[in-house]
């Protein structure tokens, strides 16, 4: 397949305009010039490629998903895709010119606003990369607001996102320690932690003021603020994470969305794009990004972050998700994925299962098992059901959505039970 | 437009069943649970649909019309890798599902690396980094882990003055200090320079080839056997890869890294600001600092290998941003062989514009360009780059990238990619002349513009000054329904 649009003719005056009789005679100062064989797959049709790439996909098994830990199973309401695919909104970039950008930036501004609702706080950014980056950009935050260079992490933090900022932490010559004390930056714990556990975090707060560190809530899985007390209440200064569960699709992966939201007093120090509303040349509301002296194209080496390209298709998402559920759906969302969990809970301990967690939980909890995991696990696999996360020693991070039917768990239940 | 928050209460669409037809009791402690009524609207669906959609009326995309963006490749994005992406069997995948499931997905990661290697010439390539900042800061942290593990204390990274700001700003934020070096009057790092800069206290040379004035580099190969001979890391900034393809190879040239930006060369789409990809390329002696885990191939199929004691980590949770890998492979299966064809006509385009603009305006290096450009515009005047592009929006065009690279004064930086017609690009130069004439005919009316767009010009001043950077609900006028 081939998306040039240029003719044969056109080839020929184009060259004949620009002075040279081949386009070769334009690379020839490209050097070394590459003279080999790239080892790429024959061109494909459209057709072949639909059928290459369908093949592929279908090589992959989706089955019944009680797995979260950093990736939520969420309904996706149809309408999200359909409005994501507008190439107006799809194929623009960065809202640097905004006279032709105010639907991106309008949906920035709302995205920020859904973010500092659900949060708490006073202001959030236009997103960042995903959760355990966003939550290392706190992380750097916090070291140059405070002048500090250590940072706290709460037990039970997701590990894949204490890698993530030790890796940070490492390149920007920055220290993790156990210790809060007078040198300590910040304070970060994740709220549900990667065990389910919620609990309320304003004694952690209150250590970490008293010392003059930041405190930060991550948030991993940000339906339970529908039903839990937002971390602006508790005394977060920062709170960064994860908001795949507003209507991203699992996607192996990625593309997620990272965000950060702070109080007032730290907004000049906030990485990435930020949107404001203003007004036009005709007196009309619109919208600009704003603070960019913050930022890597005007500050260079002096930015708050290098930070260019952020997940603005992936905010958009959230925000269309967000405003088709409304409270009353977000709330059905997290008060489903709260029952559905605490019923297989139930099922399992009536079963042999020991819960394991310190706290009361929310969509996610850890249970031993009465055999073996990989025992476990490949029964459940026969059923098609990808059943938890195995942490080791026969325990099991095991998470629930409104997704998982009440057929799904008694399949669970059954597939785990008896001998 | 209305903001959603300011659409009156409304009946929910109830998208799942109601939680009333489950007995829901959330047992939750007092001090844990959310006191105040969730401060999100209700909107109906259709309102939601419209709203959204007439959003999307007031932007513009490279499925409107031309986006001469230079620096960005914005070039078109093939629909048929958006239902590739969206098949069921990638969009719905769990990243944590036992192998066993994964197998297509971990294939095609595993040949797009392939496929990356063999058209930079490098040995290896991670997947992970979301974006081309987070590939370079991958890029720059690996570089310090392979100085500390040679016990070698490294602090400085030289880097041009024509640069994008995400190398310096990637630079410090790892503690590295920058030495710039200025161009030369051809546009190339100027060498004498560069000479003296280099030193023991050098951890790597950061070059974006072709650079940001849209010119490959003809001291490349000096520069970099300057920087081996000084035991300098040679870094590629890739953004504008989309020039190099199968013409020349970046790991040929003497580049230690790479980072290619999905988004641009591979054409995954922009996304009003991102997701992109910023995977990052090595020669095989910085192999073992790249982040874990990395695909591989094993007899019994393909596997996540998660050991390797060097790596300096992981970025990011889980893989990268999949959807794009899928994307960009779909694309590479698109080209195949053929792909140094895109980059024939991105050079041929850009040449062609530059040979009926030059007149015009002043060219900032008079030389035969890559993918893109860079005019001066400084003949019309103060803010004249401004000027121009605010009126090419009346035109129907998206307006260049000005003001960049900050070293030309009222820079139009122009990239009209491969995938614009000869057509297209006949009326793009017609209205820039068109516009260069209004500036002398009727300036007033140019510094008004543009007059066709949703909204004036904006005041970003104000914006700064009194930040209104989310809706409170405070500020509803008309409060209305309540639960």
């Amino acid at each position: 397949m081939d998306y040039i649009p240029a003719t044969e003719k056109d080839i020929k005056e184009m060259l004949n305009i620009v002075g040279v009789t081949s386009i070769n005679d334009l690379v020839r100062d490209f050097i070394p010039a590459f003279t080999g064989k790239m080892n790429l797959p024959q061109p494909k049709s459209e057709l072949e490629l639909v059928r290459h790439m369908r093949g592929l996909a279908h090589t992959n098994k989706i089955l019944r998903c009680f797995v979260g830990a950093g990736a939520y199973n969420h309904y996706i309401p149809s309408a999200v895709s359909h409005l994501l695919a507008r190439g107006d909104l799809f194929t623009g970039y960065t809202p640097y010119q905004a006279e032709i950008s105010q639907g991106t930036l309008q949906a920035i501004y709302e995205f920020q606003s859904f973010i500092c609702l659900l949060t708490g706080m006073d202001v959030a950014n236009a997103s960042l990369y995903e959760g355990a980056s966003a939550l290392a950009e706190a992380a750097l935050l916090s070291c140059s607001y405070t002048g500090r260079d250590r940072i706290f992490v709460k037990e039970r933090l997701h590990p894949q996102y204490l890698e993530v900022l030790q890796t940070y932490c490492e390149g920007a010559e920055l220290t993790l320690t156990d210790r809060i004390d007078n040198d300590t930056a910040c304070v970060i714990a994740q709220n549900p932690d990667f065990y389910g556990n919620v609990e309320n975090l304003h004694y952690l707060a209150e250590q970490a003021h008293r010392v003059g560190a930041l405190f930060t809530t991550c948030i991993v899985e940000p339906t339970s603020l529908a039903i839990l007390e937002p971390p602006g209440k508790y005394g977060a200064d920062i709170v960064a994470g994860e908001a795949q569960s507003f209507g991203i699709p699992l996607s192996f992966g990625g593309p997620y969305l990272g965000f950060i939201a702070v109080k007032d007093f730290l907004l000049k120090k906030l990485p990435g794009r930020i949107c404001g509303m203003t007004t036009d040349s005709r007196g009309n509301r619109g919208f600009v990004l704003t603070f960019q002296a913050r930022e890597q194209h005007i500050r260079r080496e002096r930015a708050t972050s290098n930070i260019t390209t952020n997940q603005a298709l992936m905010a958009l998402a959230a925000t269309i998700y967000l405003a088709l559920m409304g409270r009353s759906g977000l709330t059905t969302v997290a008060k489903l994925s709260y029952a559905r969990a605490h019923l297989l809970n139930r099922k399992l301990e009536k079963a042999g299962f020991r819960n394991l967690n310190s706290k009361p939980f929310y969509n996610e909890f850890v249970v031993k098992a009465p055999r073996s995991a990989e025992e476990l696990a490949s029964r459940l696999l026969k059923k098609g059901i990808v059943g938890g996360v195995n942490l080791g020693e026969d325990n099991f991070l095991i998470c629930c959505t409104e997704m998982n039917s009440i057929q799904d768990i008694d399949d669970f239940v059954s597939a785990v039970a008896g001998d | 437009m209305k903001i959603i928050f300011e659409y009156e209460e409304e009946k929910n669409t109830g998208h799942l069943q109601k939680e009333e037809e489950e007995d829901v009791c959330i047992e939750l402690p007092d001090d844990i649970s959310r006191k105040e009524l969730l401060p999100i609207p209700n909107v109906n669906e259709v309102d939601v649909v419209r709203h959204y959609t007439n959003l999307s009326r007031m932007n513009f995309g490279v499925d409107i019309g031309f986006y001469p963006l230079g620096s960005c490749t914005m070039k078109y994005n093939p629909k048929v890798n958006e239902d590739a992406a969206r098949a069921e069997g990638f969009s719905n995948l769990h990243p944590l599902s036992p192998e066993v499931c994964t197998q297509g997905s971990l294939k095609l990661m595993w040949e797009l690396k392939e496929y990356l290697k063999d058209i930079t010439g490098m040995d290896d390539f991670t997947l992970q980094p979301s974006a081309g900042a987070q590939g370079e800061l991958l890029g720059v942290m690996m570089a310090k882990a392979y100085f500390r593990h040679k016990g070698e204390k490294r602090t400085k990274a030289i880097i041009p003055d024509s640069a994008h700001g995400t190398n310096p700003a990637t630079a410090s934020m790892c503690k590295l200090e920058t030495i710039t070096i200025p161009s030369d009057p051809r546009g190339n790092i100027d060498i004498r320079r560069y000479r003296e800069s280099l030193g023991p206290e050098v951890a790597l040379v950061m070059l974006t080839n072709p650079n940001t004035l849209g010119l490959f580099d003809e001291n490349t190969i000096e520069i970099s056997d300057l920087a081996h001979k000084n035991g300098i890391l040679m870094y590629c900034d890739g953004a504008n890869m989309n020039a190099l393809l199968g013409i020349t190879r970046p790991g040929d040239q003497g580049f230690d890294m790479i980072h290619l930006n999905l988004h641009k060369t591979f054409s995954t789409p922009h996304g009003g600001g991102g997701p992109g990809a910023g995977v990052l390329g090595v020669k095989s002696f910085l192999s073992e600092y790249l982040p874990v885990p990395q695909v591989v191939k094993r007899d019994s199929g393909y596997s996540l290998d998660y050991d390797c004691k060097k790596s300096v980590g992981r970025v990011r949770s889980f893989y990268g941003n999949f959807g794009m890998h899928v994307r960009a492979y779909s694309y590479i299966h698109s080209w195949g062989t053929k792909i140094r064809k895109v980059s024939e006509h991105a050079i041929l385009n850009a040449n062609y514009l530059q040979a009926l603009l030059k007149d015009t305006f002043d060219l900032a290096y008079d030389r035969r360009c890559a993918h893109e450009f860079v005019l001066s515009s400084r003949r019309f005047g103060e803010k004249s780059a401004l000027n121009i592009a605010k009126r090419l929006m009346d035109y129907g065009f998206h307006p260049p990238t000005i003001y960049f690279p900050l070293i030309v004064p009222e820079a139009l930086m122009i990239e009209p990619t491969e995938t614009e017609s000869k057509e297209t690009l006949d009326r793009f130069v017609l209205a820039l002349k068109k516009i260069t004439s209004e500036l002398k005919e009727d300036p007033e009316m140019v510094k008004q513009s543009p007059l066709s767009t949703p909204v004036g010009r904006l005041d970003e001043v104000a914006a700064a000054r009194r930040p209104n950077l989310r809706w409170r609900p405070s500020q509803r006028t008309n409060q209305s329904g309540s639960e």
